[in-house]
């Protein structure tokens, strides 16, 4: 057995290396090697696994001045080259730039950030949401849209629609949203000491504020008892009797009960609501109330 | 890709509610690659040559970069604010056509390879009257009935029985009687 198998590995290969040379003479237009080798290749591709997210200031065609000036172009505004760079620059990013300067033995560089910038931007921002809304809606609306608007989620939306996500110089990636909430609201600082106040303002209004297009305060701002909330603003305007009819009733008794409550007070109708039992359309119709109520809202002068 | 089940349906949008406040061109960046001296690569130099200072002139938004490799077929691949990426290949076009397809991929918000548009037009609110409620149009003089009522538990439309139908031709007859005998 041990003598026959040199003789039978000698065969194996004699017979290979004819049925090779078979394969390269039988034809010779069809390229019998391409289907194998691409197969080939993509086995090792897939085997790989797909390729890592690049940053893409890590590419070849990048030029961070020409970017920063584009940035400023796009938005239509005229930005501090300076200013809008060091809004650009992270606190963390900054102060590892200057260790690994340090550690190297270099001449420790003044890297600015954008820390006193966010400060001021968010003052900014929060100004001008409040001024706007209080023109419209009573205090406690206008604090409901700050909050929604001054969330992490909002504004780093928005900045990654002007495109900060690239700009932006900081240790992480990807760029997480405080990041870019935080240098969108450094952007509108920069742009105040590049320009004025109102072209910052204005800058937030058609940025921000432009979020809320086709959004509805009152699905923002959610009273938890609006009842009791009703109660309270008819007090204050001295109406104290509210009497809840049941205008409506259909489906009693089964899954798809509902009912129309209607609030009267002195013959007239305040508001009127749906709802599957006759407490939440009590509810529901003090919302619609409450609604009524803020349509003709005059602010305090 | 004609066929409308190979394309994802998609609708109209603008992103992050441009054009509200102000608009923003969406194209953020573009990179042209092209050959040196292959010839399928000829009008994207033409194009380098004679129109891009024009284009990056007119559009400063949009960042232009260049990137010259050897042998391969020329490519626009643009970036958009929203994070779409788009390649297209622009093997032997003449310059004025590499021209038009840069305006459009200035002008458009993102890539919209392999989507068809539903419709061309978009709303939130479909509806300004609100959903229909078993209370809209309701007759007001239901609020003082006291059900049930015998006429609407009936059908509307229920045909007369040939009872009632002798009753009213009987009725009809006396009613001719009594007027012959006024006119007479």
């Amino acid at each position: 057995m041990s003598l026959c198998r040199p003789t039978f590995s000698l065969l194996r290969k004699c017979i290979g290396q004819n049925l090779y040379n078979l394969r390269l003479s039988d034809s010779r237009s069809i390229k019998r090697w391409v289907s194998p080798t691409l197969r080939e290749l993509k086995r090792r591709r897939d085997r790989i696994g797909p390729e890592p997210e690049r940053p893409r200031s890590s590419f070849l065609e990048w030029n961070y001045e020409a970017e920063v000036y584009a940035f400023g172009k796009r938005l239509g505004e005229e930005f501090d080259k300076n200013l809008l760079k060091r809004a650009l620059i992270q606190r963390e990013y900054a102060n590892k730039q200057e260790f690994a300067a340090r550690e190297k033995g270099l001449p420790t560089p003044e890297m600015l950030h954008n820390y006193e910038l966010i400060q001021e931007g968010s003052k900014i921002i929060s100004k001008v949401i409040i001024d706007e809304y209080e023109k419209l809606y009573p205090q406690d609306i206008v604090k409901a849209v700050h909050e929604y608007l001054t969330t992490e989620d909002m504004l780093s939306h928005v900045g990654k629609h002007i495109g900060l996500k690239d700009l932006v110089l900081t240790n992480e990636f990807p760029v997480v949203n405080e990041t870019l909430s935080n240098t969108f609201k450094a952007v509108v600082a920069a742009l105040k000491q590049s320009q004025n106040l109102e072209r910052a303002e204005l800058f937030v209004k058609d940025f921000l504020l432009s979020q809320m297009n086709g959004k509805d305060v009152y699905e923002i701002w959610d009273p938890k008892n609006p009842y009791e909330y009703l109660m309270k603003l008819l007090n204050d305007k001295g109406i104290s009797e509210v009497e809840p009819r049941l205008c409506n009733q259909s489906a009693v008794n089964t899954i798809l009960a509902n009912y129309q409550i209607g609030l009267y007070s002195n013959k007239k109708l305040l508001g009127i609501g749906w709802g599957e039992n006759v407490e939440v359309a009590k509810e529901t119709a003090a919302i619609d109330a409450i609604q009524r109520l803020f349509r003709n809202y005059v602010p305090k002068q | 890709m004609s066929n409308k089940l190979f394309l994802l349906p998609a609708l109209v949008s603008a992103p992050s509610q441009n054009g509200v406040g102000r608009y923003v061109g969406q194209l953020q960046r573009v990179v042209l690659k092209f050959c040196k001296n292959n010839g399928s690569s000829r009008g994207m130099r033409d194009f380098i040559e004679s129109g891009l200072v024009n284009f990056a002139k007119e559009n400063p938004g949009v960042v232009v970069y260049l990137k010259p490799r050897r042998h391969r077929s020329p490519i626009i691949k643009a970036e958009y604010l929203n994070g779409d990426t788009q390649w297209m290949s622009v093997r032997n076009f003449p310059q004025e056509e590499i021209l038009k397809w840069l305006t459009l991929l200035n002008t458009q918000a993102q890539c919209h390879n392999g989507q068809r548009l539903r419709r061309l037009w978009f709303t939130e609110h479909p509806s300004i009257q609100g959903p229909w409620t078993p209370y809209t149009f309701r007759d007001p003089s239901l609020n003082l009935v006291s059900f049930p009522i015998e006429e609407l538990a009936q059908p509307k439309d229920l045909p007369k029985s040939s009872e009632e139908e002798l009753l009213e031709l009987f009725k009809k007859q006396k009613l001719q009687e009594v007027e012959s005998k006024r006119a007479e």
